[in-house]
């Protein structure tokens, strides 16, 4: 979900930049230490880039009959981790901005941090605790990719409602205002990407599933487990 | 697939402009259009701005119209919100859903016409600088501006390789709907899966045979372009000119209410 150009004022536009700068240049300063060790990574993180576009313009099928697509930036979390996630995210939000018009170049830094840091943040939380207690491995999938939407969604409606805080009640009812509404598609949503996430993964699994191991996020033993358990 | 707004900024009449004195038009149309305090200035910018684009760039105007739908709607639903939360004042009409008493103030109406001039003002800002200015032309404005390399390069490839991706999944898309992949929702659902996946581990492949071949012609980690330089024509630069020096005077003349 992206705030349209120009919808947040100041101050809060900038103080989105000065949260989300720091951490895009820590990915930064993480993707540099990466790329010494191994060369390969930066055309692969590439094309993860331009797929991750390429997801967010598929359409889904939609229950509510609104335009809704999926982030795609769950599954980047869960494989390349929540630093790098920032930067593709960031990277993307602006090729969005520039090339459909979604998004926009102030409200940037608060699309960033909802999309890009947020919600591969609580991705990754959940994959890695799910995985520590040895849930079924595309329920983890779903549930982390699922909670990644509802996750950016309700950072979303929180940077909406510090920008627009209703005169009675303040930030709370205005929150619970934007929560509301934005409610109708993004649950719908969040389900749909977290089932569509984890049949991707039992796809790829199936068809190269050593490119998971690789990128470390699952080990081999584990791998030749859930491929038991699928034929 | 896609309307994609760079397939336009390509073919533009002001592709070639000075990419410097482009992205100062928007980034003041910008500025001054998100700290604006009164409607004034964002639909004055919002107003120079669609002029710009259609009599200058030249986009057909059926075109630009279905552009505009895209913000109305997240506008429209945010606007609603700000309308009815935001209100003090004296009432000016108010509507009972569901033992609510919902009312909407004179604040809260003043607020919401603002939001709505400003993200169009915004909007069109955009519209201006993603129909006009190619990405390849920012990767320069990026380049002297020191951003660090590595953002460029993966910039630069990742912009490459959407459209490689975009039409191998629009050949996939084709396929599975001509099979009837998604005639219901639960097909569409599998089949939305499958593409996806099918178009990772395509995307993996593409990953790992472009390291080849950058690799084997000595890629240092540096991609060497070509900046060609532009440099701004009088007319161009009086009618901007005009333009600045008009925003600065509305901007200073409406903005008499205290900052919100």
């Amino acid at each position: 979900m992206h705030i349209m150009e120009g919808f947040l004022p100041g101050p809060w536009w900038q103080l989105w930049f000065a949260i989300s700068i720091p951490v895009i240049l820590y990915g930064i300063h993480k993707l540099n230490r990466m790329m010494e060790e191994k060369r390969d990574l930066l055309p692969l993180l590439a094309v993860a880039g331009a797929y991750i576009f390429v997801l967010s313009s598929l359409k889904l099928p939609s229950v509510t009959g609104s335009c809704s697509h999926p982030t795609g930036t769950g599954m980047a979390a869960i494989l390349f981790g929540p630093a790098i996630s920032a930067i593709l995210s960031m990277i993307v939000l602006l090729y969005q901005a520039l090339f459909l018009a979604h998004g926009g170049l102030t409200t940037l830094g608060a699309n960033v941090f909802s999309m890009g840091i947020a919600g591969p943040v609580i991705a990754y939380l959940i994959y890695k605790i799910g995985m520590k207690a040895g849930l079924n491995f595309y329920f983890t999938v779903f549930l982390a990719t699922a909670m990644a939407d509802i996750a950016t969604y309700l950072v979303t409606s929180l940077e909406l409602a510090l920008a627009f805080p209703a005169q009675s009640g303040g930030v709370i009812a205005s929150f619970e205002a934007f929560a509301a509404i934005f409610a109708l598609t993004q649950l719908p949503l969040a389900i749909m990407e977290g089932a569509i996430t984890a049949l991707i993964f039992k796809y790829v699994i199936k068809v190269k599933g050593d490119v998971l191991v690789k990128l470390d996020v699952i080990g081999e033993a584990g791998l030749r487990k859930i491929q038991e358990l699928t034929t | 697939m896609n309307n994609m707004l760079d397939d336009y900024a390509l073919i533009s009449p002001l592709r070639h402009s000075n990419n410097w004195l482009k992205l100062t038009v928007v980034a003041v149309g910008l500025l001054f259009g998100v700290s604006a305090t009164s409607p004034v200035t964002p639909l004055f910018i919002a107003l120079c701005m669609s002029f710009a684009t259609i009599i200058f760039a030249k986009v057909p105007v059926k075109f630009y119209l279905q552009l505009i739908t895209l913000p109305l709607g997240f506008a429209a639903m945010g606007s609603i919100i700000i309308l009815f939360f935001f209100g003090s004042g004296h009432e000016i009409a108010a509507v009972d859903i569901a033992g609510y008493h919902l009312a909407i103030g004179n604040q809260g109406l003043e607020m919401a016409v603002l939001v709505m001039a400003r993200t169009f003002s915004g909007m069109f800002c955009l519209f201006f600088l993603a129909l006009t200015t190619p990405m390849v032309e920012l990767f320069s404005v990026l380049k002297t501006s020191r951003v660090p390399d590595v953002i460029i390069e993966l910039s630069m490839l990742i912009y490459r390789y959407i459209f490689v991706l975009l039409e191998v999944a629009a050949s996939i898309k084709f396929a599975q709907t001509v099979r009837l992949g998604y005639k219901d929702i639960l097909s569409s659902l599998r089949s939305t899966a499958m593409l996806a996946g099918t178009l990772f581990i395509r995307s993996w492949e593409q990953g790992e045979k472009l390291y080849l071949a950058m690799n084997s012609r000595c890629y240092d980690g540096k991609l060497v372009m070509f900046c060609p330089k532009n440099p701004i024509s009088i007319p161009e630069l009086l009618i901007t000119s005009l333009y600045l020096v008009s925003i600065i005077a509305l901007f200073i003349t409406t903005n008499h209410m205290p900052a919100i």
